[in-house]
C-alpha cells in the first residue's frame, strides 16, 4: 500500500537522491539497465515500484543522457552505444536474432531485451526506432499468426499465468 | 547570387507542374494528383504486418481551394450561429441542467479522440506509399485539427456564457482520479496510435469513424437538441460533414491492403480486436450518457445500436468490404447482448463513483424511472429497487454521510476494473455480460470480464500496463485524492463532481467526504 502522494513521494525523494549520486557515464549505465531489469517491462524482477517506477526510469534516462552528453564526442553520440559498440550492429544483430526466430514467446523477449539494454540513452535514437520498428513487426506477426488456434484455457497455460478465480 | 537548394526544387516542381490560375474543381484535383511524394527509400517509421499498395486510389475528391473553401464556410456558419443568434437568446442558459453536465463528458473526452485522430492520420500519411492515398491520409489530418478545436470551443462556450462552468473549464486536471478517463484513453488514444499502423486505421476509421461516430456525433446531435442544447448539434453536425470522407479513408486502406497476402492472415483478427475495443467503452458510456444524463428521451439506446452498430455497420458497411475478404467480426454478437444492460451496470457504478468524477450525475426521476421500465423490462426491479435505496439514504445530500460507494462495501459488492478495457465492473450485481477473471502473472494479478479482452491480454500483456485507481491509490483516503489531483471547484474546498443537479441542494465538500473515511483498498488483494 502506498499511502503518500502520487507526485511528492518520498519513495521519488529516495530516488533522487540515488540518481545525483551518479557521476561518469559508465556508472549511469549500469544504474539504468539494472534498473530497467528489476522495476520495468512484464518481464521485471518485482513490482516494488509500481507507482512510480515510470518517473524514476526517465529520471535515470535524464541523467545518463546529461552524462552522456559531457563524456561522448559527436561521432560517438550519433554512431555509438554508451558501452562505445557501434550502435548499428548491435541493431542489426538484434534484427537478425528476430528474423531467424519462429516462437513468439521467444520473439517477445528479444523485443523487451532489446529494449531493457538499448532504449535510449543507451543507444542512439536514430538506429534505436528502426530497429524497435522491424523488431516490433515481426512480433506482431508471430502474435497475429493463427491467432484463435488456442482456447482461452489453453493460452492462459502456454502464457503460464496463475488461474486465481473465473467465474 | 546563388539560389537555395530548396528554392531551386520549388521553382523546377513549378516549371513542370504548373500551378492553376483558375480555381476549376476538377484542374486543382488533377493538379493535386500529380503531387508525388517520392523518398529514395521509402519506409515508415511505424511498425505494420501489412504492405499497402501503391497505386491506391483515395476518394478525398475535395482538396486544397474546393476542400478550404468549404471548411472555411462551415467554421463561419458555425461560429457565427454560436456567437451571434445562440448568445443573444442565451441558448446555453436553456440546456437542461443534466444535459450540461453531460456535454462536460462528451465534448471533453470526444477532444482527445479528435487531438489523437490527428496524430493516426500523420502515422497513416507516413505508412502509406501510394501518393493519393497520402493526400486522403493528409486531408484527414486538417480534418481531426479542426475538431479538437471545435470539440474544444463547444467546452469554451459553455464555461462562458451557461450554468456551472466547473468541468466544461479544465476537465484534463481531474485526469487521474476516476476511472472513465482511463478507458477513455483505451479506446480514443491507445487504440488510434499505438501498435500496428493498419490496426489503429481500423480502429480509428473502419470502427471509430464508420460504427461509432453515427451513434455518437450524430444521435448526441438529438438528444442534445431534445433537452435544449442548440449548441452542440450547430458544432457536432458540423463535424460528422467530415466523418463521410474519414469514412471513405478507412475503405480505401482495406483496398491498398486487399491483395497482401498479410490481409488474408491478419485483417479480420485485427478488425474484431478493434471492434470490441470501442465497443466495449463506447456500448456502456454513450448509453449511460444519453439516458441517464439526459431528461427528455429520445429513444432507448439499445435500439439505436441495433440499427447503427449492428446492422448499418455490422452488417452493410462490413458486407461492402466482403470482396476483400472481410468479415463482420465474431464479437459483434456478443457485444450485442451488452448493448441491453451494460450502460445500466456502469450507472450504477458512475454514480457509486461519483466523486471521482468532474460532472454532476443524477438519480432519475420517477417519470424517467417508468420510461427505464418500459423500455427496459425488468429494470425496476434490479436497478430501480438500488437507486430508490440510496435516495432514501440520502445520497445527495452532504449531511447525509452516505455514499453509494459505502453501500457497495457494507453489502460486499466488490467492483473491479477490467485490465485491457480500463472499464469498472461488479460481476455480482452486473446482469450485462460481464464474468469475473482474475491471473496472476509475474507475481502481479490481472483482472479482466470478458473472453475477447482476456484473449488480447494473454496474447500482448505489455500493451495493458496502466494501473487501475484501486492500484493507485490503495491505503488514501478519498478527500486526499481528489484534493491532491484537483477535483475541487475554484473555491478550494468545494467538489467539481456532485450527486446532483439540484440548484438549491447543498454541494458536498472535501469535508464531507473526509469524514464518510472512506479508504482506497484493491479488491485483488482479498482473492
Ligand atoms: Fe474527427
Ligand atoms: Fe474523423
Amino acid at each position: 500500500m502506498a499511502n503518500y502522494k502520487v507526485h511528492d513521494n518520498p519513495v521519488r525523494d529516495e530516488w533522487t537522491a540515488k540518481i545525483g549520486q551518479l557521476k561518469t557515464l559508465s556508472k549511469g549505465h549500469t544504474f539504468l539497465n539494472n534498473f530497467r531489469k528489476t522495476h520495468t517491462t512484464p518481464l521485471r524482477e518485482n513490482f516494488d515500484l509500481e507507482l512510480d517506477w515510470g518517473w524514476i526510469e526517465c529520471k535515470i534516462e535524464e541523467k545518463v543522457a546529461l552524462l552522456k552528453h559531457a563524456e561522448l564526442d559527436d561521432h560517438q553520440f550519433l554512431n555509438n552505444c554508451i558501452c562505445g559498440a557501434d550502435a548499428q550492429e548491435v541493431a542489426d544483430t538484434a534484427v537478425a536474432a528476430m528474423d531467424a526466430c519462429t516462437d513468439k514467446y521467444e520473439a517477445e523477449k528479444l523485443h523487451i531485451n532489446f529494449r531493457i539494454d538499448c532504449k535510449p540513452p543507451v543507444m542512439p535514437t536514430n538506429v534505436f526506432m528502426d530497429a524497435d520498428r522491424l523488431l516490433g513487426t515481426k512480433l506482431m506477426e508471430l502474435r497475429n499468426t493463427n491467432y484463435y488456434a488456442l482456447s482461452l484455457e489453453e493460452l492462459r497455460i502456454e502464457r503460464g499465468v496463475k488461474v486465481i478465480t473465473v467465474q | 547570387m546563388a539560389i537555395s537548394a530548396a528554392t531551386k526544387a520549388a521553382t523546377d516542381a513549378l516549371a513542370v507542374n504548373r500551378a492553376p490560375t483558375s480555381v476549376n474543381a476538377q484542374e486543382v484535383h488533377r493538379w493535386l494528383q500529380s503531387f508525388t511524394w517520392e523518398f529514395d527509400k521509402n519506409r515508415s517509421k511505424y511498425p505494420t504486418k501489412y504492405k499497402m499498395a501503391n497505386d491506391t486510389k483515395e476518394q478525398f475528391k475535395l482538396i486544397a481551394k474546393e476542400y478550404a473553401r468549404m471548411e472555411s464556410v462551415k467554421d463561419e456558419r458555425q461560429f457565427g450561429s454560436l456567437q451571434d443568434v445562440l448568445t443573444r437568446v442565451d441558448a446555453a442558459n436553456k440546456v437542461h441542467p443534466k444535459w450540461n453536465e453531460t456535454m462536460k463528458v462528451i465534448s471533453n473526452f470526444l477532444e482527445v479522440g479528435e487531438y489523437n485522430a490527428i496524430a493516426a492520420t500523420g502515422m497513416l500519411w507516413d505508412s502509406a506509399s501510394a501518393p493519393e492515398q497520402k493526400n486522403g491520409y493528409l486531408a484527414q489530418t486538417l480534418d481531426e485539427i479542426r475538431h479538437t478545436n471545435q470539440c474544444g470551443y463547444v467546452n469554451y462556450y459553455f464555461t462562458k456564457h451557461g450554468q456551472d462552468a466547473a468541468g466544461h473549464n479544465d476537465a484534463r486536471r481531474t485526469r487521474t482520479i476516476g476511472p472513465l478517463w482511463k478507458g477513455m484513453k483505451r479506446v480514443f488514444s491507445d487504440g488510434f496510435i499505438s501498435g500496428d499502423a493498419v490496426e489503429c486505421s481500423i480502429n480509428l476509421q473502419l470502427v471509430g469513424e464508420a460504427c461509432f461516430t453515427n451513434p455518437l456525433i450524430v444521435a448526441v446531435t438529438e438528444w442534445a437538441a431534445a433537452n435544449g442544447d442548440e449548441i452542440t448539434p450547430t458544432v457536432f453536425l458540423s463535424i460528422e460533414t467530415d466523418e463521410l470522407r474519414h469514412m471513405a479513408n478507412g475503405y480505401q486502406t482495406i483496398v491498398s491492403i486487399a491483395n497482401d497476402e498479410a490481409a488474408s492472415k491478419y485483417l479480420n483478427t485485427d478488425l474484431n480486436n478493434a471492434f470490441w475495443t470501442q465497443q466495449k467503452y463506447f456500448t456502456p458510456v454513450l448509453g449511460m450518457a444519453f439516458e441517464y444524463g439526459s431528461h427528455f428521451k429520445v429513444e432507448p439506446w439499445v435500439k439505436t445500436w441495433n440499427r447503427w452498430v449492428y446492422e448499418d455497420w455490422g452488417g452493410i458497411w462490413i458486407g461492402r468490404l466482403g470482396k476483400y475478404g472481410v468479415e463482420s467480426p465474431a464479437s459483434l454478437r456478443d457485444a450485442k447482448k451488452d448493448a441491453y444492460w451494460a450502460h445500466h451496470d456502469l450507472f450504477l457504478l458512475a454514480y457509486a463513483l461519483w466523486p471521482t468524477g468532474f460532472f454532476r450525475l443524477t438519480l432519475p426521476t420517477q417519470e424517467e424511472m417508468d420510461w427505464f421500465e418500459e423500455n427496459y423490462p425488468g429494470w425496476y426491479e434490479h436497478y430501480g429497487k438500488i437507486l430508490e435505496e440510496w435516495k432514501a439514504r440520502g445520497c445527495e445530500d452532504p449531511s447525509s454521510g452516505f455514499i453509494p460507494l459505502m453501500w457497495f462495501i457494507e453489502n460486499n459488492h466488490p467492483i473491479y476494473i477490467d485490465r485491457v478495457s480500463q472499464v469498472p465492473f461488479c460481476p455480482d450485481l452486473c446482469k450485462g455480460a460481464s464474468t469475473l477473471r482474475v491471473h496472476e502473472y509475474n507475481g502481479k494479478k490481472h483482472t479482466f470480464s470478458d473472453d475477447w479482452g482476456e484473449r488480447m491480454w494473454l496474447t500482448e500483456p505489455e500493451r495493458y500496463e496502466c494501473q487501475n485507481m484501486f492500484e493507485q491509490y490503495a491505503g488514501r483516503e478519498l478527500s486526499e485524492v481528489i484534493a491532491e489531483l484537483h477535483g475541487v471547484r475554484s473555491d478550494g474546498k468545494t467538489l467539481i463532481a456532485q450527486p446532483h443537479t439540484d440548484k438549491d441542494g447543498k454541494m458536498w465538500t472535501l469535508d464531507d467526504i473526509k469524514a464518510l473515511n472512506c479508504v482506497f483498498s484493491d479488491p485483488v488483494d482479498a482473492l
